[in-house]
């Protein structure tokens, strides 16, 4: 496919990366030559430097031969207008935007064919504020992620010393819980992928991803790790468009705290958050922490644009007993480094944020990617169409499926039921599978496998 | 039903002496192109064809085919493409064949790049008789003659011909 990005910022760089293969035949525009050059450097594509909604640059860019157009740089408006120009005098199939402004996304409607033509927006603080609603709401997880609409969710635990499932095998969850349907997905040992088998013994450090119906996801928990205090309070670093979000979305039924540097921006999202208490302070301060009861705080979240003060702050506030601490990280080596010490999640923005993206890039009907463990992993929800004939899944039981080595079908929602997949579950038409893939090599293999042939009408 | 060259396909006893294929392929529709250097600019081509001689919205037609290479491709292989679509309040069947002078790109199953396009448009509810024109289409593109007459020549009339001339 012929894909042009917009802006080579994080969201777009990151994209890019995950993008360039054979099949695919890519071109990054950005008014600045420094970050394309890095790029170009690192990957096989094509840059161009210029202004992303002007008709000239995009016309060199081939836009005219594109399948679509990614405009996500920094600016909502020039996302808006690129869209536009595309939709309007080069026929742009399909045309993705990032808007951040809330203004924009409360008005749906000047996303239409009429208006914008933007086919799909992403807003990447929306998505990570979700994701870190998510963590709060269940502090045992390590990820919480959702599949067709909520019915499904993936979540990643560490099995802890001394926890219930440790050094027994993964049959006896079943054993030991008959009632409650979910399946191991994978399990990561050392960060390394292991294939779930029945006799598996799980051990101490082990990150266990399993699938279940949104529904069930508090009793598997209690299971695998015996179900710590649900939260209460909740401390936030940084009033930042993520960090406001959340407090938002979370201040009727937690205990917020939020710190924030600048005095201004204080008293504006105290006029905000009704039920937050916003501090004027600096978040690695450890005497500031020490006053506001660091020690008895649930969660506490880093979130700042500044990596290096969210590392400090969270390494202060765990030390001084914050239960669970989150540190929002740009940069890439850090989030390797930091995640799994004294830090319980390192979160990088550009890897929670891509799946939703890549939705909308990948071939076959995808209606859901989360990239997991840093784009090493995925998981995706696929929607399978056709028939015996025409399909490579449809009409066949899972364990007739010629699914490559390491790519595991968790389950299958069908209209509203979830189905956990058992090797003995049949295919349908028209069903949301949910497929792990442990190895990014092989979601090639898994995207082909779904579509359909072409005897398909 | 399955569409490879092997598979037997029922004809209807009246037309015994033609394809299936040439009842719905006209001459107009032959086209040598020496612009289209993607998939969409070749969409968008057929997409003014169907417009001008079928009164069909070129959008349609491009929606119609883009979405349904969004499932999986219909690139065949060997430098051939079947793009295919379903299209509201058409009656019969109609095709569009496009010789393209650059190879194109299309996710076909051996990688290679395609120049010979056949554009199949259906009525929204397909029958088996459509299903029949896509296996028609499959075992006439297996046909490696066929296919390097196809290649050999640069005349839409002789190309049409090609089309009415085939038997399985």
């Amino acid at each position: 496919m012929k894909i042009l990005i917009l802006g080579a910022g994080q969201v777009g760089s990151t994209v890019a990366e995950s993008l360039v293969s054979e099949a695919n035949d890519i071109t990054v525009v950005d008014t600045s030559a420094e970050k394309l050059r890095l790029l170009q450097d690192r990957f096989d594509l094509r840059t161009l430097v210029g202004n992303a909604s002007h008709p000239s640059t995009l016309e060199q860019a081939g836009i005219a031969d594109a399948d679509i157009l990614l405009a996500v740089t920094q600016s909502d408006e020039v996302n808006m207008v690129a869209c536009k120009l595309a939709a309007s005098l080069y026929n742009t199939p399909t045309k993705i935007a990032r808007i951040r402004a809330t203004g924009y996304l409360e008005h749906p409607e000047i996303f239409s064919p009429e208006n914008f033509c933007v086919d799909f927006s992403i807003c990447p603080e929306q998505i990570l504020t979700d994701y870190i609603r998510k963590l709060i709401e269940f502090p045992e997880a390590l990820q919480v992620l959702e599949f067709a609409n909520g019915l499904v969710s993936l979540v990643a635990v560490k099995a802890f010393e001394g926890g219930p499932l440790v050094g027994k095998p993964l049959s006896f969850l079943r054993s030991h819980m008959p009632q409650v349907d979910t399946r191991v997905a994978a399990i990561f040992r050392q960060e390394k992928p292991l294939i779930p088998e029945g006799d598996t013994v799980v051990e101490a450090g082990d990150e266990i991803f399993f699938i279940a119906a949104t529904g069930n996801i508090r009793s598997v928990l209690k299971e695998l790790r015996r179900m710590d205090k649900p939260t209460k309070r909740v401390m936030i670093i940084g009033g930042g468009n993520i960090g406001r979000r959340l407090a938002l979305s979370l201040e009727r039924n937690y205990q917020v705290k939020l710190v924030e540097y600048n005095k201004k921006a204080c008293e504006q999202l105290a006029g905000i958050l009704k039920h937050t208490l916003v501090l004027n302070g600096d978040g690695t301060d450890e005497n500031l922490l020490a006053t506001e009861h660091v020690a008895d705080v649930d969660v506490f979240c880093a979130l700042t644009n500044d990596d290096e003060n969210n590392i400090m702050s969270t390494l202060l506030a765990k030390r001084d007993g914050a239960r669970k601490v989150i540190a929002l990280i740009n940069r890439n080596a850090y989030v390797g480094l930091v995640q799994g010490g004294k830090i319980d999640i390192a979160l990088s923005p550009a890897h929670v944020t891509i799946g939703s993206l890549l939705a909308y890039v990948r071939q076959g009907d995808v209606a859901v990617v989360h990239s997991l463990r840093r784009g090493a992993a995925e998981a995706l929800e696929l929607v399978a169409h056709g028939d015996r004939q025409s399909s490579k899944v449809v009409g066949r039981r899972i364990d007739e499926i010629d699914l490559p080595k390491g790519a595991t079908i968790g389950a299958i929602v069908r209209g509203d039921e979830v189905l956990m997949g058992h090797r003995d579950q049949l295919i349908e038409s028209d069903d949301h599978v949910i497929v792990f893939v442990i190895n990014k090599k092989m979601i090639h293999k898994v995207e082909k496998l779904f579509q359909v042939g072409i005897g398909f009408l | 039903m399955p569409l490879n060259a092997a598979t037997p396909l029922l004809y209807p006893a009246k037309v015994e002496s033609m394809n299936l294929i040439s009842s719905i392929l006209p001459l107009e529709n032959v086209i040598l192109d020496a612009d289209s250097t993607s998939k969409k600019r070749v969409f968008e081509r057929v997409g003014i064809l169907f417009e001008n001689t079928r009164h069909i919205a070129r959008s349609q037609v491009f929606d119609s085919l883009f979405a349904r290479e969004k499932l999986g491709s219909t690139g065949l292989g060997q430098g051939v493409a079947i793009p295919h679509g379903r299209i509201k309040n058409m009656r019969d069947a109609v095709a569009a064949f496009v010789k393209t002078e650059a190879s194109i790109p299309f996710d076909a199953p051996d990688g290679q790049p395609v120049n010979l396009i056949f554009v199949l448009l259906v009525p929204e509810r397909a029958t088996d008789l459509h299903l029949q024109l896509l296996g028609e289409l499959a075992q006439m593109f297996s046909d490696r003659t066929f296919r390097e007459q196809l290649q050999a020549s640069s005349d839409p009339v002789v190309i049409h011909q090609l089309f009415i001339n085939w038997k399985a």
